[in-house]
This record gives C-alpha cells, structure tokens and sequence, in this order.
C-alpha cells in the first residue's frame, strides 16, 4: 500500500487536537482515531480513478440512479483543480490527502462506555468497537448498537477502529451510526468556541460530510436510557459474513405502551439506501399507537422503502435494495417484538 | 500399514517452522546493497494510440538513475505460446487496457520513483473501446490488434464421433448456459521482482514465479540476453494459483533497469498492479446441448464457449483448448463437438488459473446433469454413477485414463454425506430452502507437452551425497510456491536412501539447479516427483555398490533402511569400515556403534572410495494424445478425479447463501503427505467456493477496475467457510510415482457445480450467471416465481 508523505501530530488535551485542526486547516489535517478508515482514504491509487465508497449514495431526492462522478463536487474544488484525483475531490474536503494526521491516542478521556445515572449511556469516541462488542451494558440495554458492532469488519478492525470514527466519518453504510440513529443517540462536538451536542440523525450530511467544523472532534455519543417494554436490533445485510460494507443495513427500536399494547414509539434506521443514514419517518406514521400484528408491521415495512433512496452501484441494485429494506425492517420489527416479549 | 515409512503419512511441511515464525524470505524480503526502486507508468487509458512519450523531466528528478521505454526495451514480441507473441516489454504503438505498461523508472526509494513515473508525459490519442466480449467479434468493433482479425485471438473446432447420431439415440435433448465474470485469484504474496546483474554480463532475477525455466526463457528472448547468463531464482512464494506462471512485463522492466543502472533493483507490486497485470481466469460464456437416452446414459454434447480474454493472449490459447477438451470425461461420452473463440477486449488480461479452462465448462456441464436427471427422474448420483468412465478407458478426444477411482469417490461422498436420506427420491427438489447437490470432475495429472514446442526432458533432479557423510542434497528447478512440493521431494528423497526428512536438503526453484517446467498444471508430484525417486535411487545404488566392494558381498544383498546399511543375506563384518570412520572422527561425540553400518559412514566410506556420488534422474511423459489440431492440450500422464456435495441453507426472501457442509472425495493415486492432500482439498473447495458465490472484477464503462483491492474483491473469509471433510481416494496410478498423481487442481472441478446444484435444490430456481449473489438470486427466484404466474 502506497501512502502519501504526511506529519503526525500527538496532542495531549481535546483542546489542544482542536487547535492543531484549526492551525492546519490550510495544508490539509485529519484526525487519526482508529486508523482503519483513515488508511483507506490515504492509499494512493496507482490508477486515477473513483475508489467506490459512494455506499449506495445518491443525492437526487427522486432516486435517480446517479454515477459516482456526477456526486462529485464541481471542478471549482481546489482538489480538482490541481489535479486531484475524482476520487479525493468526492471525499471532501477532510478526506484530502492530508499534511497532517492529529493523533488522538494520548486521550484516554475520550475512551469507555459509562452507565449514567439516569439509566442512559456513554460512550466515549475513542472506545473501540470491539468493546463495545463485549460490553454486557451495551448488549442488554442498547443491543442494535452491540449488532452494529458484531457485524462490522473482522475482528481486528474491531479492536482499532472506533465508534467516534464509525460515525464521524459520514459513511451512509456506517454500522454504528445506523444503530445509533435508530436509538435516539445524540453526539457531543467539541470546538474552540465551546461544545454542543446534536442528534445523530441530524450529523451527516452526504457520503464522507456531516455537519462537523473544522476545529470539531466528535467526543462522546450519548444514549437515552431505556424505556420499559422497548428493544432494538440491527441486521447487515452482504455478500460475505465479515469485512465487509452492508448492501443494506436496518436497525430498529420500539417501545410498546404495555406487554401485547400498542406501539408507543419506534425509530427505523437505514444503511447503505442513500448519501446518509436515512431515519424512516414513515415507519413512525404507520406504526406509532397501532398493535403490531403481521398487517401492521408490514405496513411500517412498506414504508420504510417508500422512505429508501437507494443507487445501482457494484454492491448492489436500487431495485435489489428497496426491497431488502422492506424484508429487513419486518423482520428487525418481529425480532425486536419478540426479544421485548422475552424480556419479560 | 503402509509399505512406506515417510510416504503416506502425514509428514510435516520442511518449510513450515519457518513460514509459521516468520523466518521464510519472500522476494521483497531479500536485501541487496545499493539496490534501487522500480516503479512502473501504467496506462490510464483502455485503448489509446501513443502519440509521443516524453521522459524527460522524469530522468531530471533527483534521485532518478534509470527512465525506460520502448525505446531502450526494444519490441520483441514475447508471450505465453510461440503462435502468440503478441506482447512487447512496454507498449509503443497503442495501450490496450487500463494498466498496459507504458515506462519504468529505476530510483533511490519508492516516493522518487513513483514521482518520476507522474513526470513522464504521454501523448494519446483515445481510441474506441471494446469491453463487452459477446459483441467483440462484431462487424465494426474497433481493432486491438492487427494480428487478430475481428478481435479473435483463437478459435477451436472440434467434432468427435458423430454428433447426428448422437441426436438420433437420444431420448431427451436440452440446452443450458453459464457465464462468469473474470476473476483474480487473490494468492497472498503480491508479486515482487529483484534484479541484479554481474560484471560478466550474466543476469540474476529473484521474483515471486511459478515457472522459472519459463520466465528465464523469456527474460532471454526479450532482452537478448545468452540463455546460460540469465538465472531465475523463486525465493519463498505465497501462492500463484496459474497468474505467476508466466514471464510478466514487470520482471522484464526490472532486469532491464538493472542492467541498465549496473545496479540491483526491486520492484514490488501494491495489490492495486496485481489486479491490473490480472493473467487469472477468463470470462466465460458457455452453451451446452446434451442429449442421453432413456436409461441416463449419455449420447452427445455439443458445446460452444466465448471466452473474453482481456488484451493480450497470454495462455489463452490453452486456455480454449482446455475448456473444450476436459468435457472428454469422466464420463462415458462417444459423440462431442466443440466450437470455441477467445476474443481480446480491452481489459487486463485474463491467463491460466487452478483448474484452467475447464472450471466454468465442468460447472455448467454438471449442472445440465442436474437438469437431465430431473426429467429423467432419476437420482443425479446414480445418472453420474451410471455414466463414469473406469481405469483402461480412452475418451473421445484421445484423453486415456490409466488409473480412475471416479467410481469410488462419488461412492465415497454420497455415502459419507448421507445423500441418499437428504436428498428427495427421484431428481425431485426441496425447494424449503435445505439443499444438497453433487458434482464431479477430472484433471491433468501435468501437461503432456511443454509450452515451447521441443523435447526437453520436463524436469531433473540431482541428489548430492554429502561428501562428509550422513545426509544428501536434492536439486530441483521445481517451483514451490505454497503448495508443499518442497516436503513431496524431501520425503521421496528420505523414503528411498533410508533417512529422516531432516537429513535431506531441498533446494529447489532456481533455474541454475536443473530444467522443470514449474508449478503449473499439477504436474510437480507426478513428474517432478518420478526425476526425484530416479535420482535418489541412482545415488543409493552409488552408495552400496560401493560398500559391496569393500565388503565383498553382492551389492543386491545390501539396502538402505532407517539410516542404516542392512544386510539382506547374513551378518556383515564391517568392523574395518567402522575402525576407518572412526579413526576420521577423533574428538567428535555420538559416533556411531549400532550393530549395523550407519549412512553416515557408507555415504562417507563410498565418498573415499569414489568422490563425489550425484544420482540423476529426469522424466518426461511419453508421446500422448491423438493427432487431430489441439490434441496434445488436456493430455496427460494421468488424470486425477473428484467428487462432492455441499448441503446450503438459502434464505428465499434475502437470497443469502449459507454453505453449511461439502464433503469432498479426490483420487491422487496416493497420497505422498497425506495432510497436504486434504490441504488441497481444502483449499480448492474455498477456492470454488468463492467462484460460485462472490468473485467478480467489476468494470466502469472506461475498462477500469472498479473494485481492486481485497475489501471489494470478495473472497470467502473464516466465517464463510463451510465444514469440509475431504476423503482420500487411492487408485495407484501406474504412470505415477509409488501411484500418485495430482490433487492441486482437479479438486476444484466439483465446487462450483455441486453449489449451485445444491441451490437449486432449496430454492428450484438455476442461475444462469455466476457468482451467485444474493441479488442474482433474488432476482432469479422472483423471476420464477412470475413465470409460474
């Protein structure tokens, strides 16, 4: 693998990683948390050409098939401009091959997953998802984001990468942050100018963009605590059972009002059917204050793939996709029915 | 109990403490003082006329000490096969694919030659292109090359027995079609080259090669250099799978830096370049119409194959062939016609990969049994087994098969697997989603012919006595990349002088050490193996004439066993060779004092007797084959077989694939090391597997690899894998040492068909186009479902 020439930078205070981001703006700095996204993005292609992490993208409202090039940003990018390949120009302008890496190791404060005491959850940007894969809170309380991390990679990515870098890079197939969408999860930023915390469905704002600023790290994610009769479950759906980027990825959460009531409150989550993590705000229509039998739940099937907007790429067909979306999100809807039934 | 004492057993690998910690050296491994970085300017462009190439600024870069291009290269054609030199080291009329060979730069580190590559200005001027191989041959496709009108490279045709007669006999006739996408086949070591050359004008090349008698051929053709001055040395290799048996634009660029900068240089590709030099399989497009009659048993089979082989030929020529010619058998088949055409398209370039052009064949031919036992209502085991050709049989392309447990193995998995409680009565499918399938197929045991037209003896082997006494030396040219060939000499070499696997050396893969034709149509074992066992046994019988004399007892009255000199007639008094051996041997510990003559002291009493003692040994098949054009492609010494099952689970809303089992049973003749049988087995099985469900080069409408790198090239990982359990099935082969023959790739012949067999049954629905992806099968599934309305 051929990588770019680049200084690393190690600070020892979050403040000191978000000064280091503004300093080097100009010249071109990304955070190094985990490193096994961050390698990818790096590896200099020995042919120019688009690299496809365009995850089943599409920034077309209607679902137009659009082609990986027509995503990229106009020929002003300066990436472009000097010669830069399609494929960095799409990435945006994090995603440039970088005169810097800023370390984020030296910050254990950013690392673990903590019980709160109102029942919710912590955790820091920097625990690896191999923690969070073994973690029994995680597991039992929050168990789409422990199937999240189940399914993600191999197990060495597990044990480097990290749920911050999972989320913060945008990616629409990112399987923490379709999870962590589902679960109401909310993100803590932290800048120079201060700190703000932000819904997770409202972060990403296409492939490999999101609302981060520039002098921003992505600290904590914060999970509500569970409500009673509520579960949650996750399923990546590909070509192979490890290392791989989901065809379609569904998470869901429900709540019922009682054991056998009606349903109180669901979040769908999608992965892989658009430029980003598409929260299904159909399903809540179809489903919320109805008793989930098989006609209610496909109904909130069905409308989750009225609310995908998937692309033909090479991991999969638009055609193919919706109609996973609709299978996969009545299954999660019985699965998670059943491990509430269970729960008992 | 086995005959043998080191044979048959399960022997561990003489390289495998070395691999395991690390100490094993790869090419990329090797250092040498000075050495320079090459790097290679590939084509960005599929097809495109070089209007001018301007390396000026790359030759100014710091750091800089070589630029080359065709210019300096020349433009000798060069290839695979003789009628197929269609290759020059570096492109200098046209580029035909994304990635053809345009210059390479010779420079102190990589980041400098990699800059200096970017400097180099190209002129094109873009020419159409032609990516689709179904409608190359098309009036008005654009040219790739002048020598192939039409973009056909080759085309084959074949007619065997009588076709119309067989269509007469036959109670049902059906029509079925395959294809394929092109493949890599993902071998772990990328390919790495280090040249070096020496004041006498004599040049050296270390790369990651299957086949250095081949590469050192071409290296010498190519550059003009005297065929004695060029050496190939094969350091350890991680796997070739057929892409590294062939001399690359890359090893060639890289001597040719060296001799130029009077420097040694390395060059080491990402994995990036293995995708674009490719040379794996073909993509195939298949059309089999099979007749049998009414008891099952087959009439005919006519069949035509496209073969879209990328830009340039490469082993392309046997590639068709074989995809014609291994349909001959396993079974029973007196009437067969084969039509097929390679046609160039600009993409890389597909060449030789395990199991060569019958994979695809074997997959769709056994498929169409599948289909034929089905309306026939027969179980598609007992239709194979009815129709399996036994040892002394000839097919009807000439293809003779002197040892053939084909029987034994489908017994052997149809037993072992339960089939006849799992799978439904009748051909009937399940169609619940539970299914199980059977194949079967055959594979040379070696090519029958050198790639060069000539009567080389195929390989030789020289075993040196150790001149000090006690262990031997046996040299090879023989390629071991990965697959144990190293270990197979080592054991024949201990079986037969009486010693321990640790007290013969192997060295082997270097072009200086003695002709073989490499590691390539699982040929090692048999033939490389035969030169092996004739050299260890002319050096024993060295050894014990000497001994004979001294002792002055007849040298058939002595044997070698265990280490020891035994006597096969009465008590021997060698008290005087003891008393000499010792007497040399003053001060040293553990002398021998068995009641027996060690082979420490023979070998060192027959060295002071004789000198030095080289047994030799060589071999070469004898003519085979029939005389019609193409017949000696798919001939063999001996053809091993395979059959198996695999059992699936499809999910039929998803269209997930789980392999849950394939048991596998494989006639090697006899296993020399049993576990590295059932490791090819083993491997073979992951290897088809991946085939059948995920591997595919997917290309953008530009010809450039959209998915070229191992995240997006799928291969099955740990969690894929299915339980395998591989049965060894042994026929003594009589044209093979001690009775073996190959296993290297026959094995992979029934993987895929055995899948897809197994997935129709769960699902009844057949897939036309492999892989078999989840969505591929969706859509077939829906697709059914709406014809049945």
């Amino acid at each position: 693998m051929i990588l770019p020439r680049f200084d690393v930078l190690v600070p020892e205070t979050v403040d000191e990683a978000c000064t280091m981001l503004s300093d080097h703006a100009d010249e071109g700095v990304r955070l190094l948390a985990g490193g096994t996204d961050l390698l990818v993005d790096l590896r200099r292609p020995i042919i120019p050409q688009h690299v496809p992490r365009c995850d089943g993208c599409t920034t077309h409202p209607e679902g137009r098939v659009l082609s990986t090039i027509e995503c990229a940003p106009s020929d002003s990018d300066p990436l472009m401009a000097s010669g830069g390949s399609i494929r960095t120009a799409l990435e945006g302008p994090r995603h440039a091959a970088p005169a810097f890496l800023v370390s984020l190791h030296k910050l254990d404060q950013l690392r673990g997953i903590e019980r709160l005491a109102d029942g919710g959850l912590r955790i820091g940007a920097l625990t690896s998802i191999s923690e969070i894969e073994r973690s029994p809170d995680v597991r039992e309380g929050w168990t789409a984001l422990a199937e999240g991390a189940d399914s993600l990679g191999s197990p060495l990515v597990r044990n480097r990468g990290t749920l911050g870098g999972n989320i913060a890079n945008a990616r629409p197939a990112a399987d923490m942050a379709v999870p962590t969408i589902a679960l109401g999860g909310t993100l803590t930023l932290k800048g120079s100018s201060g700190t703000c915390d932000i819904p997770a469905k409202d972060f990403p704002r296409g492939p490999g963009l999101s609302v981060i600023k520039q002098d921003e790290i992505l600290t904590d994610i914060h999970y509500p605590s569970p409500v009673p009769y509520s579960g949650s479950a996750y399923y990546k759906l590909a070509n192979r059972k490890a290392l791989e980027i989901s065809t379609v990825g569904v998470a869901v959460w429900l709540a019922l009002k009682e054991p056998g009531g009606p349903v109180a409150d669901v979040q769908v989550a999608l992965g892989a059917v658009g430029p980003v993590p598409i929260l299904a705000e159909s399903v809540r229509e179809a489903l919320i204050g109805k008793v989930p039998n098989e006609k209610t739940l496909l109904q909130a099937a069905q409308a989750a793939r009225g609310d995908a907007r998937p692309i033909d790429d090479h991991r999969g067909s638009a055609w193919y996709r919706v109609q996973m979306v609709e299978q996969l999100t009545l299954r999660l809807l019985r699965t998670v029915l059943k491990r509430i039934r269970d729960s008992k | 109990m086995s005959k043998h004492r080191i044979l048959n057993t399960r022997a561990p690998r003489v390289d495998a403490a070395d691999k395991a910690t690390g100490k094993a050296l790869y090419t990329d491994d090797l250092k040498r003082p000075s050495v320079l970085t090459g790097a290679i300017l590939h084509s960005p462009l599929a097809h495109a006329r070089i209007l001018n190439i301007d390396t000026s600024r790359a030759e100014k870069l710091p750091g800089v000490k070589a630029v080359v291009t065709h210019r300096e290269a020349g433009t000798t054609p060069y290839g695979v096969s003789p009628a197929r030199y269609d290759e020059t080291v570096f492109c200098h009329d046209k580029v035909r694919y994304v990635g053809d060979e345009i210059a390479a730069v010779a420079a102190i580190d990589l980041d400098t030659a990699l800059e200096a590559t970017s400097l180099i200005k190209v002129d094109f001027e873009e020419l159409p292109v032609v990516l689709d191989g179904r409608t190359a041959m098309d009036e008005g496709q654009p040219q790739l090359h002048e020598m192939y009108k039409n973009n056909i490279c080759a085309q084959v045709h074949w007619h065997f027995g009588d076709i119309e007669e067989g269509r007469r006999e036959s109670h049902l006739i059906r029509t079925d079609r395959l294809s394929s996408k092109m493949q890599d086949a993902a071998f772990m070591e990328p390919q790495s080259i280090l040249a070096e050359t020496e004041s006498s004008g004599s040049l050296t090349m270390w790369s990651s090669t299957q086949a250095p008698h081949y590469i050192q051929r071409t290296l010498a053709m190519a550059l003009n250099i005297p065929l004695h001055k060029v050496r190939v040395i094969k350091p350890a290799v991680g796997g070739g799978f057929g892409p590294k048996a062939s001399c690359s634009s890359a090893e060639l660029a890289t001597c040719l830096l060296a001799i130029r900068t009077g420097q040694p240089v390395k060059l080491t590709f990402d994995r990036e370049q293995v995708f674009l030099h490719s040379r794996a399989r073909h993509q195939f497009f298949h059309t089999m119409t099979t007749g049998v009659k009414k008891d099952g048993s087959l009439a005919f089979l006519e069949h035509e194959c496209l073969l879209d082989g990328g830009a340039y030929a490469s082993f392309g020529i046997a590639t068709i062939y074989y995809s014609g010619s291994l349909l001959g058998g396993p079974y029973r088949l007196k009437n067969m016609k084969y039509d097929g055409h390679r046609v160039v398209t600009n993409k890389p370039v597909c060449g030789a990969q395990r199991g060569h052009g019958a994979v695809i064949a074997r997959a769709l031919f056994e498929v169409q049994l599948d289909r034929i036992a089905e309306e026939l209502g027969m179980d598609p085991v007992e239709l194979r087994l009815k129709n399996v050709m036994e040892a002394g049989e000839t097919t009807c392309n000439e293809l003779f098969v002197s040892s053939f447990g084909m029987r034994e193995a489908l017994e052997a998995v149809r037993d072992s697997a339960a089939w006849k409680k799992k799978r439904s009565s009748g051909g009937k499918t399940r169609r619940d989603g539970k299914g199980i399938g059977a194949a079967c197929g055959f594979f040379v045991s070696g090519a029958g012919y050198p790639i060069y037209r000539s009567r080389t003896y195929h390989c030789t082997v020289v075993t040196k006595v150790d001149e000090v006494g006690g262990g031997v030396t046996v040299s090879s040219g023989a390629a071991d990349i990965g697959q144990g060939s190293d270990t197979v000499l080592a054991m024949i070499t201990a079986e037969e002088l009486g010693l321990n696997l640790d007290d013969v050396r192997v060295l082997s893969g270097d072009s200086s050490l003695s002709v073989d034709l490499g590691a390539y149509s699982s040929r090692t074992t048999l033939m490389t193996g035969h030169a092996c066992r004739e050299a260890a046994r002319d050096a024993k019988k060295q050894i014990l004439e000497a001994i004979a004399g001294k002792l002055e007892v007849p040298a058939e009255t002595l044997d070698l066993r265990e280490g020891k000199v035994v006597s096969l007639a009465g008590e021997l008094d060698f008290s005087r060779l003891r008393k000499e051996y010792l007497q040399e041997h003053k001060g040293f510990s553990d002398l021998p004092d068995t009641p027996q003559l060690t082979f420490a002291e023979a070998s060192r009493i027959a060295f002071l007797e004789l000198g030095t003692i080289v047994g030799t040994g060589k071999y070469r098949p004898p003519p085979l084959g029939g005389s019609f054009k193409g017949a000696k492609v798919g001939t063999s010494p001996a053809f091993g077989c395979s059959a198996q099952i695999a059992e699936v689970t499809v999910d039929l809303e998803t269209g997930e694939i789980t392999v849950g089992h394939i048991t596998g049973a494989h006639d090697c003749g006899y296993a020399i090391n049993v576990t590295q049988v059932e490791g090819q087995m083993q491997g073979s099985m992951m290897m088809g597997m991946g085939e059948a469900l995920m591997e595919q080069i997917i290309y953008d409408n530009k010809g450039r690899i959209v998915n070229a790198n191992l995240a997006e090239y799928k291969i099955p990982t740990a969690l894929d894998m299915p339980h395998l359990d591989a049965i060894i099935v042994e026929s003594n082969e009589p044209n093979g040492p001690y009775g073996a023959k190959e296993v290297g790739e026959g094995a992979i012949m029934p993987v895929i068909p055995c899948i897809l067999n197994a997935i129709y049954d769960a699902t009844g629905v057949r897939i036309e186009e492999l892989p078999v992806t989840p969505e591929r099968l969706v859509a077939a599934m829906q697709a059914a479902k709406s014809r049945r309305g």
